[in-house]
């Protein structure tokens, strides 16, 4: 048997969390290392699920309970892999912990960030708002816990410790190199949106009214920068008239080789937040191949076919511009079946860009190898096991599948050695 | 267990602001009550504990905040907790220091003190010679990589084949797509089945049953007796639980007429291409007259994304089409292969696997609507199609035509037949008898001797996948200890299969596991309370054993009830369902939230009091994330968490308003298709027993709208508040229930 | 609409490939391609529906199709190309076979094909010899020498007839071959269209179009393409006027070469020469430069350019060579230069010289027939 009953998790997104409070639900134990202050990563931040149109936070809930009731999962947040040594049944994970600088007597009263005089840009919305330096990540944050961002804050201030009655902040924290030794490690540290402003002919960052569609999804959430409201950012006009682009990055080899699968779906999706939320509104999808392949996809897709205000062209959006005026965003296309090139106006564009592997900027971790578009090498070394977007881009769905296929593998490895 | 009752109450977080602490203890009565500035500090925790060991306390009531929060500092190892939520209920949501407040907290108090009177500590329903051996139904590539993957995590495994060879699909492929890197890789690679079959037959811990099927299921996860019969012979084995990876068919062609399938020998299914090209060993000889094909045309979603065939993707057959492409272009440098698509569905990474199978010169793609296939004589076919990148209406002539017709799941079949005796059973026995002897019954699959029927249940718009349709737990299933892999679950291609079946046969392993503990399986996978029916109290209505969602309770032909515990999910809709209110766990009864809710009691006959059953998953948190927002609520309102809505039992309902309350509130997750509640049908049937309210209703001549039943999603928080506000105000309207007083 | 009967042709397909258009079956017709060319009309747009015609070897709508001319290979396709597929070099390949497609003499294969080369060289070389040879001029000591004793070009090698016959009769041969293959193409191009207005407008639109080079403007990529494509394009030009001087001289005046520097022919052949040198220096070193976003080129534009680069390298070399009296230098470089400035216009209507008279006559078309505004 390995000299270690303990699975390494590195990443408290969903595949995280799925490998996580599987594994210990198989009486196993379990060491989760996430990298920001809250667990959830992607599906945290999106409003609702593609197909169901159904809220993340609810399976996040139920996860949540699922650690709360077992006492096998421990969590370091704000923490990071500097490296892992040994072999399969018997790693040394060495893991920086960063300051939170609350501890865990935080009631999430609030005071702390009332009193902070502060603010940070908010990058659980992408930017699209602020927070105080002294914030919780969001209403619905697991572990229930505020955060200091100690490079927002002014100097010499301890307004946020004065305010605490609870003794909860500590604004001396250092950060803590932890060693943990694992049987095995699951690798989830999931994916980034791909950097928009690389796609130059798309004007992300040049022209106000386009946004991405991970900020579509904050700025359709009832706790994102603006209530839930999907107005534009030029002037907070409610928007009516949208357009998504498609393989905005993916597909693409000058950006993202392959497709990122989610985009089409979140498209659609977001489609229908704003066909909800304005009844009167007109919906543009530009698309190549209109990809939900499955059952319960491809309905999703139909749904929208049959939404008389939804039209769908075939033909990619190479060129935006903005009309400097109305700062309505042009954009430029070619309707493949219609045969001509045109350009049109929206109120708002939203990009679907897709996702980049978090290792192909992350290749800390030398005991496996990556592939050229950043993902991990699936013949990866035994005992360390790739997740989810690791390995190919899926949805949620096909994350949980996966991060519950890696468990037994991970089973193997302690029962192997 | 004796008790001995605790009351703490935490004065942090506004609530001592807010509330009068003092006159709240002085409800009090017979117990200790203590209070504390912050009860989660370590002095409060301390506190607690210190009366645990000097005084024994064991019934621990903790009016502080919200039970989602501050659990590792209120969990004490062997005492009854009830955690009363004066935080996000009271303080966060309400007016401080206002006599309904102050009356608001005071009844969340006594419900807690209530609670914790009547439950007691609950002990794991561990049963015996449980059998850990897991059963893998189905001897492709799906159910050979479950049986690998389980036997060398250390299972003993079963694997039954209907066919005589181990392989399933894959033996009809001639090639297969290679995985990881495209680039600079062959694109067809073999299939490499014969090793795997190999591996599975060799392994000492695989049985393999071929030419079998499962004439019967019996028991409960831990507790199968299920019977193989293998060539007229059988054999009962104990087994422990059970991956369906039983597959699909390929859809029936001879429907797909229109494309020239059955008319012409030259027009073939995806499968059946496979099967022309094994035979050729790569060479592919048209059936008509064995020339060689030289242009052949792939139509694809062949049947599908087709209201009148499969409404539905099967995802593989791009990918599938790409690769038999190569098939006819590498032996024959002449040969075109032309593929008619809607969409090229190669998602993430197989992207890559498209580009590099279309950059050959014979290879060649075109979106298009196909409007039909003729003759073109000499067995060469015309395919007409319209909207095509290369013109509107276009006609093309091949020698040979590939249908990628899609797949259907092998639990298709017997769920269509099942779904239609039980529409035929809702017309009376006699159009039941009818249907039994006119319809001809397919092969079943798992055969299980459940009330709820022999096969795992059909989801709405499932096709027959044996499917859950949950985006967060892919493995569910409404048959708890039985997990369906590969192409039966929805479509996916092989690589997608052989992962899936290891998140399977995991998912085997952890049940077995549970209930090797006496705990429940997802979501409820820490529970160890468990139903226990007073049966001697039992009228046989069988309602109960109709609406467990997860047919965890068969009968006899009386009627009784058979709880098989293993199965349960424990999210008491039987005991919602019962009419006599005797089924009950030891922390969650009729009869422990029947008494809560009589704790409540208006002051006076103009005071409005409402109770809200709310769903503990989903409203509940979306209550506490309302308060976290100091979003106000009306304080007429008192909720009480329901580990389901499926467990709301209408008695309460009754007993409430027969005692005055002026309306109940219940707050479940939203139902139908795109359903959202944890136990698939809680909501659901909540709301179909709900139906049901008016009757009670009239009877106590009370206005219907006294009673509402709202779906609400856990992101819902922003809108909640408001939507029970206008429902007070709508209660306010109708005026105090005259019962006040009686 | 009428129904049209595709039969794919793989072998126009593989002769697109063989041609530069290596990666012509990458493309997944995402229509990038129309959306970045700023110099296709809006109206059916090019060149994403001329890469589903050539990945599908639909041979009659690319050959025929104006389109492939207006296309100007700026290459912003090429560049933007979300699958690398290249579809400014598709349509210099399909131009290519198009060029050989018109011009049906086994000359057009043996133009495009590196393996004819050496034949190719071999026709002028052996004529020129043929010429020479016999005089013994192979000893260059044996070449009479001018009254002022210094080389004399047209002593090596007469103007009359040698020079003036062999180039007469190429020049004939080439423009009878242009004419046979712009008769064919107008003819293709004229299928199904209707004209609008006066062709001699069209035709003096065109004129003045390619005279300011407009089109090129509108790339993005490739920017520094107008300048160099103008210079090559007027030194062209300008040593057109010198060659037509040369004849007015030689046959009006009978003022026979070789002429002072300062003479007005010289000068402007001379401006002309070192126009072209710079101009082609700028072509070789923009494309050198752009070829990762743009483009490698194929064998039949890098034979075209280095034929130009060799005629202006020999050319401006056989002056200076004669001015300094170096006679065993001069006279091989004047007989190269013979030899590639044979090549440039006998093989005119084979190689990509004659994109030029392709692209003027659908420039003609399309604004005959209204196709661009």
């Amino acid at each position: 048997m390995a000299e270690s009953n303990t699975v390494v998790i590195i990443g408290g997104g969903f595949s995280g969390l799925t490998a996580a409070v599987e594994a210990a639900e198989a009486e196993k134990d379990v060491i989760v290392i996430e990298k920001n202050p809250y667990l959830g990563g992607r599906v945290a931040q999106l409003n609702k699920y593609f197909w169901k149109l159904c809220p993340p936070t609810c399976g996040l809930e139920i996860q949540f309970k699922r650690i709360k009731n077992n006492a096998g999962v421990k969590i370091y947040t704000l923490a990071e892999v500097q490296d892992i040594k040994g072999e399969e049944g018997n790693f040394d994970v060495s893991v920086k912990v960063n300051p939170r600088y609350v501890n865990e007597k935080c009631v999430a009263c609030d005071a702390c960030a009332q009193a902070c005089p502060s603010y940070r840009d908010n990058t659980f919305n992408f930017g699209m708002d602020k927070t105080k330096a002294a914030y919780l990540p969001f209403n619905q944050a697991f572990p229930m816990q505020y955060v200091i961002d100690r490079n927002s804050c002014a100097p010499n201030c301890k307004a946020c410790a004065d305010a605490c009655k609870y003794n909860a902040i500590d604004l001396s924290m250092k950060p803590e190199t932890i060693n943990i030794k694992a049987g095995a490690v699951i690798m989830a540290m999931g994916w980034n949106p791909y950097d928009a402003s690389k796609i130059d002919n798309l004007s992300f960052g040049k022209v106000q009214n386009v946004i991405t569609n991970m900020m579509m999804e904050r700025l359709s959430a009832p706790n994102g920068p603006t209530q839930g409201k999907i107005i534009r950012p030029s002037d907070g006009k409610e928007v009516k008239n949208i357009a998504f682009v498609q393989c905005a990055g993916s597909r693409d080899e000058n950006h993202l080789p392959f497709c990122s699968y989610i985009c089409c779906l979140a498209s659609l999706k977001q489609a229908m937040y704003v066909r909800e939320q304005y009844p009167d509104s007109k919906v543009r999808i530009f698309y190549i191949d209109l990809r939900t392949p499955g059952l319960y996809e491809h309905r999703f897709l139909k749904k929208a076919m049959d939404d008389p205000d939804i039209t769908l062209t075939k033909g990619k959006v190479a060129g935006i511009n903005e009309d400097p005026e109305t700062k309505d965003v042009i954009v430029e296309v070619e309707d493949i079946f219609s045969g001509s090139k045109t350009k049109l106006k929206f109120d708002m564009v939203v990009l679907a860009t897709g996702m980049e592997p978090a290792t192909k900027t992350f290749q800390t971790i030398k005991n496996v190898s990556y592939t050229s578009d950043g993902f991990v090498d699936t013949g990866a070394k035994k005992g360390i096991y790739p997740v989810g977007t690791l390995k190919n881009p899926v949805d949620v769905v096909r994350s949980a599948q996966d991060a519950t296929s890696a468990v037994i593998k991970g089973i193997q490895s302690l029962r192997r050695i | 267990m004796e008790k001995k009752y605790g009351v703490y109450i935490c004065k942090g977080c506004g609530i001592g602001e807010g509330v009068n602490i003092e006159k709240l203890a002085n409800n009090v009565k017979g117990m200790v009550c203590k209070t504390h500035d912050i009860l989660c500090s370590p002095e409060g925790i301390n506190l607690i504990k210190e009366d645990m060991k000097n005084e024994g306390v064991n019934a621990i009531t903790i009016a502080a905040c919200s039970p989602r929060v501050k659990t590792e500092e209120f969990d004490f190892p062997g005492a009854l907790i009830e955690r009363v939520n004066l935080r996000e209920f009271v303080v966060w949501s309400h007016e401080p220091n206002n006599e309904e407040t102050q009356s608001l907290a005071e009844d969340y108090l006594l419900m807690g003190i209530e609670k914790i009177k009547k439950g007691d500590l609950p002990e794991p329903n561990i049963l015996q010679d449980l059998s850990s051996t897991i059963l893998v139904i189905g001897g492709g590539v799906s159910g050979m990589n479950a049986a690998i993957e389980a036997a060398n995590a250390g299972y003993k495994v079963v694997l039954v084949e209907k066919e005589a060879q181990l392989g399933g699909f894959a033996n009809r492929l001639y090639k297969k797509i290679p995985t990881g890197e495209y680039f600079n890789k062959p694109l067809i690679v073999d299939t490499d089945i014969d090793k795997l079959i190999k591996e599975v037959e060799s392994h000492p811990d695989i049985k393999v049953y071929k030419s079998s099927k499962i004439e019967k299921t019996e028991g409960q996860p831990g507790l199968y007796d299920v019977t193989v019969s293998t060539n007229g012979g059988s054999e009962t084995i104990k087994i422990g639980a059970i991956v369906l990876a039983t597959g699909w068919k390929p859809y029936d062609a001879t429907k797909l007429d229109y494309l020239g399938y059955g008319k012409s020998q030259n027009v073939v299914t995806n499968i059946e291409f496979e099967e022309i090209a094994k035979k050729g060993n790569g060479k592919i000889l048209r059936p008509s007259d064995g020339k060689e094909a030289k242009k052949v045309a792939f139509i694809q979603c062949a049947g599908q994304r087709d209201q009148n065939h499969l409404p539905y993707c099967s995802s593989m057959c791009c990918a599938t089409s790409l690769k038999q492409a190569r098939y006819v272009r590498q032996n024959n440098k002449d040969a075109v292969a032309m593929v008619l698509y809607k969409d090229i569905r190669t998602p993430g990474r197989l992207e890559l696997y498209y580009k590099e199978a279309q950059n050959d010169p014979g290879v060649m793609l075109t979106k298009a609507e196909i409007k039909g296939v003729s003759d073109a004589g000499n067995g060469n076919l015309f395919i007409e199609a319209e909207n095509t990148l290369l013109g509107e209406k276009i006609k093309l002539e091949a020698d040979m035509v590939v249908l990628a017709a899609g797949m259907i799941p092998t639990t298709r079949e017997p769920q269509e037949y099942l779904d239609g005796l039980t529409l035929a059973g809702t017309k009376g026995d006699e159009a039941k008898a009818k249907y039994i002897e006119e319809t001809p019954k397919p092969e079943f699959i798992l055969n299980l001797s459940y009330r709820q029927g022999p096969e795992i249940p059909s989801l709405e718009g499932a096709y027959g996948f044996a499917d859950s349709n949950f985006i967060c737990f892919p493995y569910e299933t409404r048959r708890t200890g039985i997990y369906a892999a590969g192409g039966v679950r929805r479509p996916m291609d092989m690589s997608e299969a052989q992962d899936d079946a290891a998140g399977a046969a995991f998912k085997a392993i952890q049940c077995i596991d549970h209930v090797s503990r006496g705990v429940a399986v997802h979501p409820r996978a820490w529970d160890i309370t468990f139903p226990d029916p007073l049966l001697i109290r039992c009228t046989s209505c069988k309602r109960c054993t109709e609406e467990c969602p997860f047919g965890a309770i068969d009968e006899d032909e009386k009627g009784t009830p058979f709880y098989k515990i293993n199965r349960c999910r424990r999210c008491g809709t039987c005991m919602g369902a019962c009419p006599e209110r005797i089924v009950s766990f030891k922390d969650y009864s009729v009869d422990i939230i029947g008494s809560m809710i009589k704790t409540i009691e208006s002051p006076d006959e103009e005071t409005i009091r409402i109770i809200a059953l709310v769903c503990e998953n989903d409203a509940y948190p979306a209550l506490d994330t309302a308060a976290l927002q100091r979003k106000k609520i009306d304080p007429a309102v008192r909720f009480i968490p329901l580990r389901c809505l499926g467990g709301m039992n209408l008695v309460w309902i009754a007993d409430a308003l027969s005692r005055g309350l002026d309306g109940v509130l219940l707050l479940g997750c939203k139902f139908g298709e795109n359903y959202q509640c944890h136990f698939v049908k809680g909501s659901e049937l909540a709301n179909y027993r709900f139906g049901k309210v008016g009757e009670t209703l009239n009877k106590l001549q009370l206005e219907a709208e006294r009673v509402q039943l709202m779906q609400v999603a856990i992101a819902e928080y922003d809108k909640l508040p408001d939507m029970i506000n206008e429902y007070v105000e709508r209660v306010k309207e109708i005026g105090p229930n005259p019962f006040k007083g009686f | 609409m009428a129904e049209q009967v595709i039969s794919p042709d793989l072998k126009f397909v593989e002769d697109v490939i063989a041609s530069g258009g290596g990666d012509l079956k990458k493309c997944y017709q995402c229509a990038t391609c129309t959306v970045v060319c700023n110099v296709t009309p809006d109206n059916k747009p090019f060149p994403r529906k001329e890469m589903i015609y050539a990945q599908w070897g639909i041979k009659d709508k690319l050959i025929s199709n104006p389109d492939i001319w207006l296309c100007h290979q700026c290459s912003d396709c090429t560049a933007y190309c979300p699958r690398g597929a290249k579809p400014g070099e598709v349509l210099g390949a399909v131009r290519k076979l198009a060029i050989q497609h018109y011009s049906p003499t086994p000359l057009s294969k043996m133009v495009g094909d590196p393996k004819y080369l050496l034949i190719l060289f071999a026709i002028p070389v052996l004529l020129f010899l043929s010429y020479i040879v016999p005089k013994g001029y192979l000893d260059f000591s044996a070449i009479p020498r001018g009254e002022d004793g210094g080389i004399v070009y047209s002593k090596f090698m007469p103007v009359f007839p040698q020079i003036d016959v062999t180039f007469g009769a190429a020049a004939f041969f080439a423009v009878v071959c242009f004419v046979l293959g712009i008769k064919r193409y107008w003819t293709d191009m004229n299928k199904g269209v209707s004209a609008q207005g006066n062709i001699a407008d069209s035709i003096k639109a065109t004129i003045s179009e390619i005279l300011a080079h407009k089109r090129f403007e509108k790339c993005n990529v490739t920017k520094d393409r107008k300048t160099a494509h103008l210079l090559v394009f007027y030194a062209f030009i300008g040593l057109a006027i010198t060659t037509t001087l040369a004849i007015v001289y030689l046959y009006g005046f009978h003022y026979e070469s070789p002429y002072p520097l300062y003479d007005p022919l010289k000068l402007i052949g001379n401006i002309s020469a070192l126009a072209l040198l710079y101009g082609i220096t700028s072509v070789t070193g923009n494309r050198l430069k752009n070829a990762e976003k743009a483009g490698k080129g194929s064998y039949f534009d890098w034979l075209f350019i280095t034929v130009i680069y060799a005629i202006v390298v020999t050319g401006i070399l056989s002056e200076l060579l004669r001015l300094a009296n170096i006679a065993l230098l001069a006279y091989p470089i004047y007989f190269a230069h013979l030899v590639f400035v044979f090549f440039l216009f006998a093989y005119a209507p084979f190689s990509k010289m004659a994109h030029m008279v392709y692209r003027a006559t659908a420039i003609v078309f399309a604004k005959h027939t209204g196709r661009d505004k």
